[in-house]
């Protein structure tokens, strides 16, 4: 018997081989198809009135002023407003409050039509550089922006540092300065660990062209955090970027002056510039997308319930009926 | 028994399978070992002289199938995947990325193609590796050396040209031999060659007189001769040499040659010397290679690839050109005018940029490609082979001991959609076995057994007929028949006892068969030329008409009862003439001398011969009797007339000069003799009849019902004549009487008129002009009925000469349009060529995906011309075996490989692509949006990892589990509704409608990913205010997507298991794992810290549930509607079945030939009152292909039975299974 059993070539049994795996078999049946749409409405509803709501509570200001700080003499040409060092470029904006703003009220500059994902752009930066002052030749993406003239690295090299956003706003209401907390404005994970605390700017916007702001060689890069917010670059062409932070109310109904240094040039490209004042809530500032999302999905749910039980009613199939295998519909002749 | 005549007499052109290579290589894409022009010169082997052979250094007898080697591995491994088209292309796409232009760094490319590769590597070195290990084994394998004068065993790949060997019994020859000495006397030794051409039938081979004394190693020792001989060669028929031994030349043929892969049998020991080792000997060099196939699915496929191409080419086309409008000077911060670093950007050359942009994007869009696609399908089809196939113990055979066996694991999904399959009768359908079963005498029938197919028709009457294992039934190999009335005397009893007598010496002395053994009714064995015969005279020593003795002139019968009962006597019958069998005359007769001078003329033939030649009276018995044949003949056995005629001396001698005359007459000896035997073939008496049934192989009517109602067609191709053929096509229900039956053959009167005519040319044109009459005739006819409103099957019947004809190019059209439109079609008579032509025809014809079943060496052609190729294990040699795909013991196990793995590796390998495609499309489409948001700079969306490991991680795995576990039914409900396999031959799961859908779906779900995630980005989106970065952003989009995919995939599983679950969140899981650490490790990297700061916001939870649940609504709305108001028959089903639980463990259960209920009733609806049969099923002797090969090149090779040579080398049946090589 052992002899046998041992030349058999019969294949052992196994669950798996034998195709017999326990399994769980879903039939998509009218009452799994209703039941969902109604859970999934059910669900996403509710969900989508509080991001709404949060979304609503929060107070947003967008002032565009790009257009409006080019004096009217230059508004044929704002490019040569821009680019001559010699005008003042101040410009000030008094905006209507219409609703309470609280504590904390975040600044945002917004460009549009900047191409900051552009992938040259994208590219041209050197991480390492960043984190370590040892790597400070470490350049080799930063082309264009990788050398001064007298060929000595400039830190923090590439396109995306050299065309560092300069304009500067000073907010006022009442007559009264209100200050923007510059601090905190960045992500944690920046300042710690990707821009060093002993890299310091070195031969930044030295010569040629200026792209951007200047920075204080006396201040290590983990600091500085308008230029870690500005190389945490964009997803889209149109993106906002943390200026600052207010931290006392503004009361409806005030003006609040703005003094803004006009000194980026968006005009070259047709960009567009705004200030945006804004606050938060859990879901971050204002955002109806997501309320709207879910609302509008979870209506379209309980929608296509109604529908399936309005089919289910007025056109039923009987599970399993034989009548509807195709070759009892159409014989095989 | 086939062609044995052939390697016997080297090569014969005119019967032997080399006419068969030969016709087949001119064909030019079958090959059976094509005959290698020689080298020129020859080779001189001096036996037992290891010193003189060392100059010419042959080669060793180590022989190595591998294809690599330690050195030659990687290079020649990476040739081979490079020759793929797949990896060439994402070759090319690494060899990109490695340049400026790239978007994305090398690695995102050169990851998953290396992981692709190395993937496929492992299995080749591992396939490479069993084959390593069976040449080990055959290399080490021990054979016994002359040395010394002693017999040492030294292992096979230290053999040498020139030594002296002894091989023993059931032994395998270790290299080609020239035969020296045989223990049997005479020099004779019998080899059988089945590895080799599959004919198990054992040859003889006979040594040389001089060398016959070499048998004794010391004896053997003083042998010194030189052999010159042909140089190495792959013809195995032929063979030329000399041997020249003390200073005589003698002359060496194929006869003295045992070539290695044979075996030993019926014989001691045999001593031979070497003349040929290793890769030089013949078997090794007709070693074929077997044509790959590729399945239907992935030709379709490369189809969608390069659709898929085009698209990457139209998406690169837009891009390219948005990127030469969009780069411009005014975007100053970009610096585009500076070409620091390359042309890529510069405004001043737009079409650089333009040629530029294109290679950048091909670049970040080639995921559109899955790369893992191939490997993973190669992985899923292996494991679906290796483990599914070969291990489904539904296929598995016990009482040979064969499980399936897939030999290619290309073309399961074939499986699933095959339309048309073309079976061999003998071995496949049938057993090759014949069993006398029923008779009828004098009227009475007589035989209680029951066919498979009167089965069906009882149950159909409520009876409930199980087959009786009564003890008293008398088996033997030949004989099953079972009725007490007949049996050990019992027939004296009967009403006609006379009959009775004359019915069982008629079938004792009319025929031609040949005792040999010991004459005991136990040991003797019959030797006969067809098993009809051998049938028959069994039968007759079961009733008590023991056959034992044969001389030339005397028939010797140990009669049981004849006198009364228990009396046992010998008797002699003289036998005078024996008319022999033929298959214009379809009669034998004898004519015998009793001991009391009593002169009788026993005649056995078909019923329409017979019944012209009966006398005239006794209708009553007449019309019995033929109803009775036509009862037989329903029930699908062979039948024989029986009959007699008593000769006055005077008759008889007159007759026989005639006889006599004719017999040795030079012209037309053939012609004279029929004319002469009608005049003594007349006013013959009926005793009865015989019904000998071709014994089915088990469940092989059911299962062509199965397959039938699969909307499979089943053609017979066979080597049999017409009458046996149509036969077995009414035994398997091929054909019944309620079709319209088209026969087209070259046995009618006119055409053999022609024929004895003998010009060669007006026979060809006359036959020419019959069948084209005939088939437009039929053709005509058969749109008149396809087109009528009857719904009558029709079937064809066509004989290989006519096929011949038929398959000319004018004629082929009306052929292959006639042929479709049949249901079933049998070939008879038709050569291996003919079949592997029709089976050519449909495949290339009609386009209709094929399958070719069979079991011997004439299946060859045929199995390796149809798509899939089955060969039937277990039984004969492995000539089929080794040419096919798949390999099963049984016909009817093609209802699971068809039904149940065919059709659910087509389902599932459907899934796996379409899926494939529709994650990497969704996945390339995503950044494709994202493109018109860059300025067309080609910047991508994902992180280089991210787009390397989606396919080779966060997706791979869960696709392979479906793609071998899915299963929208179980495997008995597959069996039970076989019309679900029609989908598969539709191909309703994998064609452009499928893919077009997909597409939709991709671009939806790619739309709704994007769109989401890039909507909230310009908010700020925690309570501190921070705002998110790209890098952000693409992680929380990568995560929808990865969730979404994965879920998808879910949503289109029918059967989840706990291995679906586990895969797709494991694949979930593994891409928060990676992220987790990645972003954590990577500082230098834009994603560093990423998911901490996204999981810091609530957006990213809200994202991670609004964005899988909106791109997944369509999908669920489109399989809601789809299933509600479009269902496929398998959902159908499945909503039949819910309720019931999965059988476990079914397949521990012995399956044998039960029928389901559903069956049942199936066969009871085939046998409802129809038409009386006209049908009476004569058929007798199966010449094969091999003498209709002879008779069609006109060389007449009449089958002999009592040649000496074929009685040698009728094998003994073995009773062991058979052993494997090794």
């Amino acid at each position: 018997m052992d002899q046998k059993n041992k030349n058999s070539k019969k294949p052992v049994y196994s669950k798996f081989s034998q195709q017999e795996l326990p399994a769980w078999k879903p039939i998509l049946t009218p009452g799994w198809v209703i039941a969902s749409y109604i859970t999934i409405g059910a669900l996403f509803i509710p969900i989508g009135l509080l991001a709404w709501t949060a979304s609503d509570s929060v107070v947003e200001i967008v002032d565009r002023y790009d257009e409006a700080c080019v004096p009217d003499d230059f508004s044929k040409n704002p490019q040569s407003y821009i680019q001559n060092p010699n005008i003042k470029k101040t410009c000030t904006r008094s905006i209507k409050v219409p609703k309470k703003l609280v504590a904390p009220i975040f600044v945002y500059y917004q460009l549009e039509n900047f191409y900051q994902n552009h992938r040259r752009f994208v590219k041209s930066r050197s991480d390492k550089q960043l984190r370590d002052v040892k790597a400070e030749n470490d350049t080799k993406f930063c082309l264009p922006v990788a050398y001064d003239y007298d060929n000595k690295p400039i830190v923090p090299c590439g396109l995306i540092a050299w065309s560092l956003f300069n304009d500067t706003y000073k907010i006022s209401t009442r007559g009264k300065d209100i200050s923007i907390e510059k601090k905190g404005i960045a992500w944690k994970s920046d300042a710690k660990a990707k821009f060093g605390s002993n890299v310091y700017p070195k031969n930044f916007q030295k010569d040629g062209l200026i792209g951007g702001a200047t920075l204080d060689e006396s201040i290590p890069l983990s600091e500085q955090e308008d230029l870690m917010v500005w190389m945490r670059t964009a997803a889209l062409p149109t993106f906002r970027k943390l200026y600052g932070k207010i931290n006392t109310d503004i009361e409806a109904h005030d003006t609040i002056k703005v003094e803004i240094q006009n000194n980026y040039n968006t005009y070259k490209f047709g960009g567009r510039k705004k200030l945006v004042l804004s606050t938060t809530t859990w879901i971050g500032g204002k955002n109806d997308f997501v309320g709207m999302a879910y609302i509008s999905v979870g209506g379209i749910c309980l929608f296509m319930a109604i529908n399936f039980i309005l089919l289910y009613v007025f056109r039923p199939r009987r599970l399993g009926d034989p009548s509807y295998l195709s070759w009892n519909r159409h014989p095989i002749t | 028994m086939k062609g044995w005549r052939g390697s016997r007499q080297g090569g014969d052109s005119a019967s032997s399978p080399v006419a068969v290579e030969r016709s087949l290589t001119s064909s030019s894409s079958i090959r059976l070992g094509r005959v290698q022009p020689q080298a020129p010169g020859h080779r001189t082997v001096f036996c037992n002289d290891r010193d003189a052979n060392h100059l010419a250094k042959y080669k060793g007898n180590a022989v190595s199938t591998t294809k690599y080697n330690v050195i030659t591995f990687l290079p020649k491994g990476l040739y081979e995947q490079f020759r793929r088209v797949a990896n060439l292309y994402f070759l090319t796409i690494s060899c990109l990325s490695f340049t400026p232009v790239s978007p994305v760094s090398p690695i995102t490319n050169v990851i998953p193609l290396s992981l692709v590769l190395f993937v496929s590597l492992v299995k080749e070195a591992f396939e490479d590796w069993k084959r390593l290990q069976n040449d080990m084994t055959i290399n080490n394998s021990c054979v016994d050396v002359l040395q010394e004068q002693r017999w040492e065993s030294i292992p096979w790949k230290k053999l040498q040209v020139g030594d002296i060997v002894r091989v023993k019994q059931d032994g395998f020859f270790p290299a080609d031999l020239l035969l020296l000495a045989s223990t049997n006397p005479d020099g004779v030794c019998y080899t059988e060659t089945a590895n080799l051409d599959g004919e198990t039938n054992l040859k003889i081979r006979k040594a040389l007189e001089k060398t016959w004394d070499y048998v004794a190693p010391e004896k053997a020792s003083e042998f010194k001769g030189e052999i010159q001989c042909e140089q190495p060669n792959n013809s195995l028929y032929t063979f030329t040499g000399n041997l020249i031994l003390q200073k005589q030349t003698i002359p060496i043929g194929p006869n003295q040659i045992l070539l290695r892969g044979c075996n030993l049998r019926n014989t001691e020991y045999i001593v031979g010397a070497v003349i040929f080792t290793g890769h030089e000997t013949k078997v090794m060099m007709n070693a074929m290679n077997v044509p790959s196939k590729r399945s239907t699915l992935e030709r379709k496929l490369d189809k969608v690839i390069a659709t898929l191409f085009g698209v990457l080419l139209c998406m690169c086309l837009i891009g390219a050109i948005g990127s030469a409008v969009f780069v411009n000077k005014k975007y100053h911060y970009l610096e585009l005018w500076i070409s620091g670093d390359s042309q890529q950007f510069n405004p001043r050359n737009r079409f650089v940029v333009f040629v530029l942009s294109i290679f950048t994007l091909i670049t970040l869009y080639s995921p559109i490609i899955p790369i893992s696609l191939y490997v993973s399908i190669e992985m899923i089809k292996f494991i679906q082979s290796t483990k599914f196939i070969n291990n489904d113990l539904h296929m598995y055979h016990s009482e040979t001991n064969t499980p399936a066996l897939a030999r290619t694991s290309n073309l399961n999904e074939e499986l699933g959609q095959v339309e048309y399959i073309f079976s061999d009768k003998t071995g496949t359908l049938t057993r090759n076995l014949m069993e006398f079963f029923k008779c009828s005498i004098g009227g009475e029938t007589y035989g209680t057994g029951v066919t498979e197919i009167e089965m069906g028709a009882a149950r159909r009457n409520g009876l409930n007929i199980k087959e009786k294992t009564a003890s008293n039934t008398a088996r033997e190999k030949g004989f099953n028949f079972d009725d007490a009335r007949l049996m050990h005397g019992a027939w004296r009893n009967e009403p006609n006892p006379d009959m009775c007598k004359e019915f069982f010496r008629c079938l004792a002395i009319c025929h031609t068969v040949l005792p040999e053994g010991e004459e005991t009714p136990e040991k003797l064995r019959y030797q006969a030329a067809s098993p009809d015969e051998a049938a028959l005279v069994t039968a007759a020593k079961n009733f008590g008409f023991f056959f034992y003795r044969r001389t030339p002139t005397m028939i010797y019968v140990r009669e049981s009862h004849v006198e009364k009962i228990g009396k046992v006597q010998d008797v002699t019958y003289e036998i005078l003439n024996v008319l022999e069998f033929n298959s214009t005359r379809k009669r034998q007769s004898v004519v015998c001398r009793y001991g009391d001078g009593r002169l009788v003329l026993y005649c056995k033939g078909a019923d329409t011969v017979i019944y012209e030649r009966l006398a005239s009276g006794n209708d009553e018995l007449k019309k019995i009797s033929r109803e009775q044949l036509e009862q037989y003949g329903e029930a699908g056995l062979r039948t024989l007339c029986l009959a007699y005629r008593n000769l006055s001396p005077e008759t008889y001698e007159s007759w026989n000069e005639k006889f006599i005359q004719a017999k040795s007459s030079l012209r037309d000896r053939e012609r004279k003799l029929d004319e002469v035997a009608e005049l003594i073939e007349k006013d013959l008496t009926l005793i009865g009849c015989t019904a000998i049934e071709d014994k089915l192989q088990e469940g092989v009517p059911s299962c062509i019902e199965t397959l039938s109602r699969a909307g499979i067609k089943i053609w017979v191709l066979t080597g049999d004549k017409l009458e046996t053929a149509i036969n077995i096509a009414y035994a398997c229900k091929l054909i019944n009487n309620d079709m319209k039956q088209f026969v087209i053959s070259s046995e009618t009167d006119a055409i053999r008129e022609v024929e004895s005519r003998g010009d060669q040319v007006e026979i060809a044109q006359f036959i020419r002009e019959t069948v084209k009459n005939e088939l437009q005739k039929c053709h005509e006819e058969a749109q008149h009925i396809v087109h009528g409103s009857t719904g009558q099957k029709l079937s064809l019947l066509i004989d290989g000469k006519c096929l011949m004809y038929a398959l000319d190019p004018n004629l082929r059209s009306t052929l292959l349009s006639l042929s479709l439109s049949c249901s079933s079609v049998v070939c008879c008579r038709v050569s291996p060529l003919q079949k592997a032509q029709v089976t050519r025809l449909v495949r290339k014809g009609a386009n209709k995906i094929t399958l070719s079943i069979g079991d011997g060496a004439n299946d060859v052609g045929m199995i390796q011309a149809a798509h899939v190729g089955v060969g039937i294990s277990g039984m004969e040699g492995m000539q089929a075996v080794m040419a096919s795909d798949f390999a099963i013991a049984q016909f009817r196990f093609l209802t699971d490989l068809l039904l149940v793995h065919g059709r659910w590796s087509y389902l599932r390998l459907c899934k796996v692509v379409s899926y494939f495609f529709y994650k990497n499309l969704t996945f390339t489409l995503t950044q494709f949006w994202y493109t018109f948001q860059t300025g067309y700079s080609g910047q991508r969306f994902y992180d280089d990892w991210f787009q390397s490991l989606y396919n080779v991680i966060f997706t791979a795995l869960p696709v392979i589990i479906v793609g071998l576990l899915d299963k929208d039914v179980n495997a008995s409900l597959s069996k039970k509704y076989p019309q679900l396999y029609k989908q598969g031959i539709d191909n309703a799961f994998f064609n452009w409608k499928v893919v077009g859908t997909l597409a939709c779906f991709s671009v939806y779900q790619s739309v709704i990913v994007y769109n989401f995630a890039i909507a909230s980005s310009t908010t700020g989106l925690t309570s501190a205010g921070k705002i998110l970065g790209v890098w952000d952003i693409s992680t929380a989009a990568f995560t929808c997507l990865v969730i979404t995919v994965n879920l998808r995939l879910l949503m289109m599983c029918n059967t989840v298991t706990r291995w679906h679950s586990i895969s797709v969140g494991g694949s979930i899981l593994a891409w928060f794992i990676f992220i987790f650490i990645y972003s954590l490790v990577f500082v230098n990297k834009g994603t560093y810290f990423t998911i901490y700061v996204l999981m810091s916001t609530a957006y990213l939870y809200l994202l991670a549930i609004l964005v899988p649940i909106v791109a997944l609504l369509g999908d669920f709305l489109y399989q809601g509607a789809q299933r509600w108001f479009y269902p496929y028959d398998y959902q159908i089903v499945q909503e039949i079945h819910r309720h019931e639980p999965e059988s476990i463990g079914a397949g521990l259960l012995e399956v044998g030939n039960q029928l389901t209920p559903e069956e049942e009733r199936r066969y009871a609806f085939a046998l409802l009152p129809r038409e009386r049969s006209k049908h009476t099923g004569f058929a007798f002797d199966s010449p094969g292909y091999e003498s209709f090969f002879a008779t069609q090149q006109g060389v007449s090779a009449p089958q002999k039975p009592w040649d000496v040579i074929r009685r040698a080398s009728m094998k003994p049946k073995s009773k062991s299974p058979r052993t494997s090589r090794h």
